[in-house]
């Protein structure tokens, strides 16, 4: 890695700031401004830094049309937000997907747009952890915040999942290096235990790697609670594992004073999904017999939990939230994006902030280049090069303020910094404007079919 | 009698919604009843006839007089039978999601393959697939603990995931072979698969039976070795031959058993 020289032309400092990058939502980062761009991010990971600088990469920056010869051709704001109005006014099966990279304040008019309509409302839980959110619903959550971990765990075990990689900050900001109030020698009074397959970079810097078979994780678990009943085991290897080393990891995690696990997609994406956290969860509770243990999904975007809050707050569902009858239904498999995209049901897909066209499998995708899609979003994508109606929005926590929510829940302002550009509009105004037009629409419906 | 047909002519991209098309509701229907009907589709409701040809015949007094067929292939109408209480579904074709969910009586049969949540909290009567089925037959809804309570469901052909996933009554049949997890948090009940299963079945349960008499793949560790029974009792059913119980789950103190037929797992001996 070359030497990258600290920056210092810059014009002002704004501190403070939250990083939308992860779920992590660093809320300590400092922006070096100059000329009205982010040029340097103080605390920040490489990940968030290069997110939040290099925001006019490949930017959109006006309003645009798909026309008869398949070429995306800019237009007015006006004319956009008319077409995306009526698309979404005159669709049978609609599906607004996205909001884990948007404010809470924008996700309020898109609610009452899903509404207005009978849309299906998800969010990229449906394709992260969504059987987290179903094994919750399950058998119960054990949570705490991230605060408690730092201040009281002396054990940390990641499952599934790669912090080192996808959460850069998380180990050196909440869980594993920095000192507590219990904690004082930070990592020194902490064991970390990373379970996953892989030999991965947060697997290196462990204290114990267990590297169980892919799709052994519910076995696994399985054994361990066993373990914690008193049973002794009968096979020699469960899960690729050999029963000695089961039996001493389950002594080890009786013996600590404060747990803290740490799931991601390893853990809900093997063969048997929801189960495994399922499975996990009851792990934690058995082991709370002993001592104090918790757990944690390891959510991957900086609002894809308020997504999931907001929703359950106002509908009582998480994600995946059908509207088609009036009121709000759920269901695994019937109401969820790549379902309806696979069984070629949805009509009119609307995405705002996030990029299907480079997450979904390829039959969704497939789909997806058959029907109108709108996309509101700042960069140029996959979903862009498929989309019909491109609205561009602004930076949420750099250029128009919003509330997002943590992995583990709390709500965190995230501030404006600088200025958007001029033809970008806020992603709450877009939503708004659309929510009036087709209101419009509707009532001008009404009236003619009376 | 009454005998109501109703021949698929147009298949609709969009799922149709028949949870109001349930003999309880509709035993007292004549023909231009159900042409003057608009079915659910999406957001919307388009009429009936736009879908099927419609034929009625006879007269029902309630709805235990009632049988529908549903001629064609129904990949795209979901909730057949969904809470009925009495009378016959004929489905000549594919069921979609949710067929005979919630249904509470009468009988159900579907000449082809059922999508999931088959039998979802089924609560009595009885649900016949020929062919096979999906996830989730006989299942609780999301973050309930009580699945199928009563009834029988008879697979022909096979099952997919968490088959009778929190069972706490009634009796599924696999005829097939089964994919993981089959009978997981189950409660009371019984399923009985003929062919193989790939792995942990019994996952979580708490009580009921699960009798296997194929080749299981992955035994899980929370299932405890009880003994070798020979032409077993299970729920007032008999069956010949030698059989390795199990009891389980031990993580939540279950007391559950699992039947495997031991000529097929002698490697369990």
């Amino acid at each position: 890695m070359a030497y990258e020289p600290p920056v210092t032309d810059y014009d002002e400092i704004v501190e403070n700031c939250t990083c939308a990058f992860c779920g992590c939502n660093c809320d300590d980062l400092d922006y070096l401004v100059k000329d009205g761009h982010v040029v340097g991010v103080r605390h920040a990971c490489r990940l968030g830094a290069s997110k939040i600088m290099e925001d006019m990469d490949q930017r959109l920056l006006v309003p645009m049309i798909r026309d008869e010869n398949g070429d995306l051709v800019e237009v007015d704001w006006e004319a956009a937000l008319d077409k995306a109005a009526e698309l979404i006014a005159g669709a049978v099966r609609p599906i607004f997907y996205g909001w884990s990279e948007t404010s809470i304040e924008t996700m309020k008019h898109g609610i009452r747009l899903g509404e207005l309509v009978g849309a299906v409302l998800d969010n990229q839980a449906t394709i992260c952890h969504g059987p987290s959110l179903q094994a919750v619903q399950n058998v119960g959550y054990p949570v705490m915040t991230l605060g408690e971990v730092k201040n009281r765990a002396d054990m940390c075990i990641y499952t599934g999942s790669n912090p080192m990689n996808s959460h850069p900050r998380h180990m050196s900001r909440y869980s594993t290096f920095p000192r507590g109030w219990f904690r004082q020698r930070g990592r020194f009074d902490r064991t970390v235990v990373t379970m996953d397959p892989k030999y991965s970079d947060t697997a290196k810097m462990s204290d114990i790697w267990v590297g169980f078979d892919q799709n052994g994780d519910y076995g696994f678990y399985n054994a361990i609670r066993a373990v914690l009943k008193g049973k002794e085991l009968q096979q020699d290897v469960i899960s690729g594992i050999a029963k000695e080393d089961i039996v001493e990891l389950a002594e080890a995690m009786k013996n600590t004073q404060f747990g803290a696990l740490f799931f991601g997609l390893g853990l809900t994406h093997t063969i048997s999904k929801q189960r495994n956290i399922d499975m996990a969860i009851q792990m934690v509770t058995d082991l709370n017999k002993y001592t104090k243990w918790v757990l944690m999904p390891m959510r991957g975007h900086f609002n894809v939990n308020g997504f999931n809050i907001f929703m359950a707050y106002e509908m009582g569902f998480p994600y995946g939230v059908d509207f088609a009858r009036g009121y709000p239904r759920y269901m695994n498999g019937e109401t969820n994006t790549i379902d309806l995209l696979t069984r070629k049901e949805c009509d009119v897909f609307m995405v705002i902030a996030a990029d299907p066209g480079a997450h979904y499998p390829g039959g969704a995708v497939k789909h997806l280049a058959e029907i109108p899609v709108i996309q509101v979003d700042i960069h140029w994508g996959p979903s862009t090069e498929i989309a019909d109606v491109v609205l561009p929005g602004s930076f949420i926590g750099v250029e128009a303020g919003g509330t997002s929510y943590r992995m583990d829940g709390v709500p965190i302002y995230m501030k404006k910094a600088i200025d958007k550009p001029e033809t970008c509009r806020d992603d709450e105004w877009i939503m708004r404007e659309l929510l009036e037009r087709v209101q419009k629409i509707k009532e001008k419906e009404a009236v003619a079919s009376k | 009698m009454k005998t109501i047909t109703l021949t698929l002519k147009k298949k609709s991209p969009i799922s149709l919604e028949f949870d109001e098309l349930i003999p309880d509701k509709i035993y007292n229907w004549e023909k231009a009843d159900f042409e003057n009907y608009d079915v659910p589709v999406g957001n919307t409701r388009f009429p009936l006839t736009d879908y099927f040809d419609i034929e009625v015949e006879g007269a029902a007094e309630g709805p235990e007089e009632v049988k529908m067929i549903l001629d064609g292939d129904m990949g795209r109408v979901k909730y057949i039978g969904c809470e009925m209480s009495a009378g016959e579904i004929v489905v000549n074709g594919d069921a979609d999601l949710h067929c005979g969910a919630q249904m509470k009586g009468g009988k159900i049969t579907v000449n082809g393959d059922a999508e999931s949540y088959a039998g979802r909290e089924m609560e009595g009567g009885e649900l016949e697939i020929m062919g096979s089925t999906r996830e989730f037959c006989g299942c609780s809804y999301i973050g309930e603990w009580r699945g199928m309570s009563d009834g029988k469901i008879t697979i022909h052909g096979n099952a997919g995931k968490q088959l009778g996933e929190c069972l706490s009554g009634g009796e599924i049949y696999v005829k097939g072979n089964c994919d993981i997890l089959a009978g997981i948090h189950m409660t009371k009940g019984f399923i009985q698969i003929d062919g193989d299963v790939t792995r942990w079945p019994g996952g979580q349960m708490k009580n009921g039976n699960i009798l296997i008499n194929g080749k299981l793949g992955v035994l899980l560790e929370g299932l405890v070795f009880d003994q070798i029974v020979k032409d077993p009792e299970i729920e007032g059913k008999n069956f010949s031959g030698k059989y390795i119980k199990y009891t389980g789950d031990i993580a939540l103190n279950g007391k559950g058993g699992l039947y495997l037929n031991a000529e097929k797992n002698r490697d369990l001996l």
